[in-house]
């Protein structure tokens, strides 16, 4: 079942990232020059500065550093609070900002191992992947 | 445009003093605005100015003639500044809009003030948050946001993580604190004790918004906004205005009141992994470099300061602070409140006049009138005793900017 989702950022480079979830990978922006991982996309590398990037894939393993829960309605319906959101450590070094699928998000969640899984969801812009979470 | 912060430079410490302060009755307006009486018409950011500004004059027993520099912060608009220079009745030789956040607009004027550009300056602030209906997350920022119409740049945690439905500044309190409670082994009804606390104080301030005192019971029984962070944990959306009049030093002796000397300021930005240094080191690397250029250009220490007024537009966020400061080692914070180190008579009393969670949500600017009420000790019932060197944080997701002040003679 598709997930109706706030509107995406879209345009030069960050087509590229959902791209490649369509695609059912999870690729980065690693900068050609001092080799960091840059998320969210950006048009310079935010630890040096350089202006290319390649698109490293991730391997979707990772650890869950923090968490929350909403219950404060801040898109007018579209998502059904509560809900919840992870902020994984994923195992290249970067964090990254997600769902967790299929277990809850709470106190027990920090160091939990998780996968990276896509779930197919939708916004103004069209239909997309969504990557999200599962426990390891 | 970014404001640019002066240099920390020892140069300029003491350079100018606050002499007068002025504020608008935070919580007579909340109340009216809650329940609005018969012909009720919302406060203009116009209106509230020149009430604070009135104020702030009549508070130093100066003269509208005195006043020879005069700027305009404006969070969400307001006049510009010949506009403004009308409004207040002055004829400043030096006029400029001065950023918004008490981020850097009162280094601005010490600095102005000693390249000779004023002798007095009246610094003015007002925001209409709650008459304009300004509310925070979801599409607040949307997608793509480049710029939250101020010509600011809006950090991308603001909107980037939309499809996932993570936005809000809560939402960036809220992800600090699961993470901080995780590291640190605190709970939510420790946690508590911060909003109690910051309450508390509140009581003791006729013109905070809220003043009602919690039980930890009540606390919990308040609905979250996002999880593990509680309503109590979140800050106040409220109008309001605050005027600063700031004048050279040697001409802020024999006046009517004890000048409060601008002694120290720092600046500090996350320059890469936002998402890291503001949950897994709660903004320390930032606190720390700011605290110490402020700390350096002062001469003073962390021992000195006897009143902090942080930036609690979270209650996890002001534990961020003090930690990050080094008043209180990592992971100590919460159960330094608890023990009452933030209370009146503790080690650093904080935010004693109810800050963003209970006393007015003036982004920095009422804490600053707060720490001149304590170091002229005039502050009433929530005097702190023999303060005599404070320090105001204004932290916001990703940087950090301290002023130091001290009681001059």
């Amino acid at each position: 079942m598709v997930q109706k989702r706030p509107d995406r950022t879209l345009g030069p480079g960050h087509d590229t990232f959902w791209e490649w979830c369509a695609r059912g990978e999870l690729r980065l922006q690693k900068c050609g020059s001092c080799g960091e991982i840059n998320w969210p996309v950006r048009e310079t590398c935010e630890f040096c500065g350089h202006l290319a990037f390649d698109w490293e894939r991730m391997s979707g393993l990772g650890t869950v550093v923090s968490w929350c829960s909403f219950h404060q309605d801040y898109y007018g319906g579209l998502l059904q609070v509560p809900y919840d959101c992870i902020l994984v450590e994923l195992a290249e070094g970067v964090l990254f900002l997600g769902n967790p699928q299929g277990f809850p998000a709470d106190d027990g969640a920090p160091g939990l191992a998780v996968r990276l899984a896509f779930i197919d969801c939708e916004d103004s812009g069209g239909p997309f992947k969504l990557p999200v979470f599962e426990r390891a | 445009m970014d404001l640019i912060m002066p240099p920390s430079m020892p140069e300029l410490s003491r350079k100018a003093a606050v002499v007068g302060v002025g504020e608008t009755d935070f919580h007579h307006d909340y109340r009216a605005q809650r329940k609005p009486p018969e012909g009720y018409e919302p406060p203009t950011t116009e209106g509230l100015a020149t009430l604070a500004f009135e104020r702030a004059l009549a508070d130093c027993g100066l003269d509208r003639s005195d006043i020879d520099g005069l700027t305009g912060s404006f969070t969400y608009g307001g006049p510009p500044p010949a506009e403004l220079a009308q409004i207040l009745g002055v004829k400043p030789r030096y006029n400029i809009s001065n950023g918004n956040i008490m981020a850097g607009p009162l280094p601005v004027v010490c600095a102005a003030i000693a390249e000779g550009k004023a002798d007095c300056v009246a610094m003015v602030y007002a925001v209409n948050s709650r008459s304009a209906g300004r509310v925070f997350g979801g599409a607040t920022h949307p997608a793509g946001s480049a710029s939250d119409g101020n010509g600011y740049g809006t950090p991308p945690s603001y909107y980037y993580y939309h499809p996932w439905g993570w936005s809000s500044q809560a939402a960036h309190w809220a992800m600090i604190f699961a993470h901080y409670q995780a590291k640190y082994g605190v709970c939510e009804e420790d946690l508590g004790a911060v909003a109690q606390q910051v309450r508390n104080h509140a009581s003791r301030n006729p013109n905070a918004v809220m003043q009602k005192p919690f039980s930890i019971e009540e606390y919990m029984a308040s609905r979250y906004i996002v999880r593990p962070l509680h309503l109590l944990d979140i800050c106040l959306v409220n109008d309001g205005a605050v005027c600063l009049i700031v004048r050279r030093s040697d001409m802020a002796r024999n006046m009517a009141k004890v000048p409060v000397d601008v002694a120290g300021w720092g600046e500090a930005k996350i320059k890469h992994s936002k998402l890291d240094t503001m949950v897994r080191q709660q903004l320390r690397p930032q606190l720390q470099e700011a605290g110490g250029q402020a700390f350096a250009m002062a001469g003073l220490s962390q021992v000195d300061i006897g009143h902090f007024e942080g930036y609690d537009a979270g209650s996890i966020h002001l534990i961020n602070q003090i930690e990050g400061y080094g008043f209180v080692p990592q992971g100590e914070g919460v159960a330094f409140c608890q023990a009452g180190g933030m209370d009146l008579c503790g080690r650093l009393p904080s935010n004693t006049e109810g800050g963003n969670l209970s006393g007015s949500y003036m982004h920095g600017w009422s804490q600053v009138v707060e720490t001149v009420r304590q170091l002229r000790h005039e502050a009433g019932a929530r005097q702190v005793a023999g303060v005599h060197h404070a320090m105001t944080s204004l932290a916001q997701t990703d940087q950090a900017h301290p002023i130091l002040y001290s009681r001059g003679t």
